[in-house]
């Protein structure tokens, strides 16, 4: 027991101290996964709203699939893409892999389709009502999924929100493809993982406090924002 | 703009809910369609707004099948409208935003059009947060204010203030006349039909 | 649709529950007890099962997936192995949440049976660590120093060359910084990369960034045919690792399964347990991975 209250107050210790290598891993964390939400949310958006809209054929195993891949488990994915990015696969000459890139590109992969599919099940649901308007009066296609992005955007936000949430907090994809290389790939959660298996805990707890106050504060401007509106 | 139907027929599953042999909407005039609930008035009307495309038959625009062109020179106004979350103004300018009209003669369509409707003080308002009677009068401003050859509304003004209706009535007379538009409105008031309507269908 | 998967469902619930449920009928011909009683069975009961906490070395090269099942079959005795580093290894025996540790960390193992957390340490094997680095070697280590470690990681520390460290803490890593102290190096900089990670990731990290790395033999030659890294300097005494087995102080908590600790230490330590070690990997790789040395 004795050994969990240390962690916690050195922890507390690390925090208030801003200590340089928390510092350094927790904005390493930010910038890779805020990256990946921005790509996969600049691809998925247009796209989820223009299939939720869209009648064809097979829509709703088309729906199936979709929710299938939204919880595509991350070292999958990892796994694919440091395949390809490896000096020996298809990209190697590229040189990417265990650098921040690959993180990004890994996390984006990861994310996709979870926005596609929330913004794909939100539009099937409700952006029926607004493209109806929208084409009465004279939107063409893009216009549409602009209207509608534009009218769904506080749930939008929420699913980036979603996005941000599950890119920050998934350790498989990140530890495959970065390698947890201190300075340049490490991230929160391969150093939590790291540290465990190190048995060195105060550490990991800071990060963990670090971790749970993000989403804490992503998800409260959020429901801020949404009550406003 | 001149609407001919032929044999027209609607199904929701396997039950017939519009059955129209022949139906010729006149260029230009106001017409009135009134009938009891479920007697597809509404069915009607989206299928004609090419919001309904899942029917047998025929339907042609001067002629034509619906196309984009066709759309684009017709609207609805639905009983009850959806407006979208922005300003009135911005619900208002979004038809000629659309039609890439450039933002000078869009301010002065829109100026004009809340003018007519009386509701210039709701511009700076929020559209979704309006009471029924203002949303309708922004809606049907909003169907207007780009000129539309063809204008379809139902139930216009089912659950508004009188005061509205008065409004909402004369600035539909006033589209027809002044800008030989073709009207179509749906409604369960026999009264208001005949209050508008150049020829009045009752199904 | 939804009936047809119904019906599926229900199929499969009925196949897996009659082919779960215990056999209560009596067989009735002999056949059928013949059948049976050839079934593969352990020869005894078994004996419970012990956590065997030990390196990741020893999990990667595939030598626990050798010798347990070995074990289990001749002792009855299940082994949960728990692969971490070194310094987590002996941090679960000291929270006891572990019955038995196969580590390599001589100094710290010491420490460990001094301090009462384990009751003896006894040696079981070694295996020696390599410098591997690209095919292209640019530092012409290889030709230059084969067998001289210390004179290796000046060369590549004084020309900022990549080198890839474990940086977990763990045994191997241990290794590393011991000999990097005995070569007078603090190594630190842009080109010394710590990826607080497995020997298998390492590997993979330094030939994909083209550096040079100290990994045990067993790993790098288990992984060879995916790496482009080559043996650049081996031989040195500096590179030799020693394994030893501890079980864990019972009488930490009861949970701890002494006896199955004791039994896996003696079994691991005999001619039998030696033997097995010295084939393992002579198929495969032309040489042994670990060589038992228990007295």
């Amino acid at each position: 027991m004795d050994y969990i209250i240390q962690g916690f107050k050195e922890a507390i210790n690390l925090l208030i101290s801003l200590d340089r290598e928390v510092l350094l891993i927790v904005s390493l964390s930010i910038i890779v996964s805020t990256s990946a939400t921005i790509l996969a949310s600049l691809i998925s958006i247009p796209l989820g709203v223009y299939f939720g809209i869209k009648k064809f054929k097979g829509k709703r195993l088309f729906s199936r699939i979709t929710y299938t891949l939204m919880s595509i488990p991350s070292v999958i994915v990892g796994l694919v893409v440091a395949i390809i990015l490896s000096r020996r696969g298809p990209l190697g000459y590229l040189d990417l892999l265990y650098t921040k890139k690959a993180m990004i590109i890994a996390q984006t992969l990861l994310v996709i389709p979870l926005v596609f599919g929330l913004t794909f099940g939100l539009t099937k649901s409700r952006g029926d009502v607004i493209e109806k308007v929208a084409f009465t009066l004279g939107a063409n296609k893009w216009d549409t999924i602009i209207l509608i992005i534009r009218e769904l955007k506080i749930d939008i936000l929420v699913n980036i929100a979603t996005a941000f949430s599950r890119a920050i907090s998934e350790v498989g994809a990140v530890m495959i493809v970065g390698g947890n290389i201190k300075g340049y790939t490490r991230v929160i959660t391969t150093t939590i993982s790291m540290m465990n298996s190190m048995g060195d805990y105060p550490m990991a707890i800071a990060l963990g406090i670090i971790l749970l106050l993000i989403s804490f504060v992503i998800h409260s401007i959020i429901y801020s924002y949404s009550q406003e509106d | 703009m001149e609407i001919k139907i032929n044999n027209l027929e609607k199904y929701y599953g396997n039950r017939k809910v519009l059955d129209i042999e022949s139906l010729i909407i006149e260029k230009g005039k106001i017409t009135g369609i009134t009938g009891p609930n479920g007697c597809g008035k509404t069915t009607l009307l989206n299928i004609i707004a090419g919001l309904d495309k899942e029917y047998i038959g025929n339907i042609t625009y001067n002629g034509l099948n619906l196309n984009k062109e066709i759309a684009d020179k017709m609207t609805i106004v639905f009983q009850k409208p959806y407006l979208f979350k922005r300003s009135v103004y911005e619900n208002i300018e979004y038809p000629l935003k659309v039609r890439g009209i450039d933002k000078e003669s869009r301010s002065k369509k829109v100026l004009d059009i809340v003018k007519k409707l009386e509701i210039e003080d709701l511009i700076e308002k929020k559209a979704h947060l309006l009471s029924g009677g203002e949303s309708q009068k922004v809606a049907l401003a909003r169907a207007l204010v780009f000129k539309p050859n063809l204008l379809l509304l139902d139930e216009p003004t089912s659950n508004i203030d009188p005061d509205a209706i008065e409004i909402l009535e004369r600035e539909i007379l006033k589209f027809n006349e002044e800008t030989n538009g073709t009207v179509i409105i749906v409604t369960h008031n026999l009264e208001q039909s005949k209050r508008l309507g150049h020829r009045i269908i009752e199904m | 649709m939804k009936r047809i998967s119904l019906l599926l469902l229900a199929l499969l619930l009925i196949i897996t529950t009659v082919a779960c449920s215990p056999k209560t009928e009596t067989p009735q011909n002999q056949d059928v007890v013949q059948e049976e009683t050839n079934d593969p069975v352990p020869p005894e009961e078994p004996k419970g099962s012990i956590i065997l906490s030990t390196t990741t070395s020893t999990q990667d090269s595939g030598l626990l997936d050798f010798l347990l099942p070995i074990f289990t079959e001749e002792t009855g005795i299940e082994v949960k192995t728990i692969a971490v580093g070194t310094g987590k290894a002996l941090q679960m025996g000291r929270d006891g949440e572990a019955d038995v540790l196969l580590v390599h960390a001589k100094a710290d193992e010491l420490k460990f049976v001094e301090e009462g957390h384990g009751t003896e340490r006894l040696d079981v094997m070694y295996n020696d660590f390599i410098l591997v680095g690209p095919e292209k070697d640019p530092l012409k280590l290889k030709n230059d120093h084969p067998n001289n470690i210390l004179e290796g990681l000046k060369l590549i520390a004084n020309n900022g060359v990549t080198f890839v460290s474990r940086g977990d803490d763990s045994g191997t890593h241990k290794k590393e910084l011991s000999i990097w102290k005995a070569a007078n190096i603090e190594p630190a900089g842009d080109w010394y990369l710590e990826a607080g990670a497995g020997m298998g990731d390492v590997l993979k990290i330094s030939s994909e960034k083209q550096g040079y790395t100290i990994t045990d033999r067993a790993t790098y030659l288990s992984m060879r045919d995916t790496l482009d890294l080559d043996i650049i300097i081996e031989g040195d005494e500096n590179l030799f690792n020693q394994y030893g087995v501890i079980p864990v102080n019972p009488d930490k908590n009861t949970n701890i399964n002494g006896e199955g600790a004791i039994e896996f230490m003696n079994w691991i330590t005999s001619k039998r347990g030696q033997d097995l070690i010295k084939d393992f990997g002579v198929e495969e790789y032309g040489q042994p991975l670990f060589i038992p040395n228990a007295e």
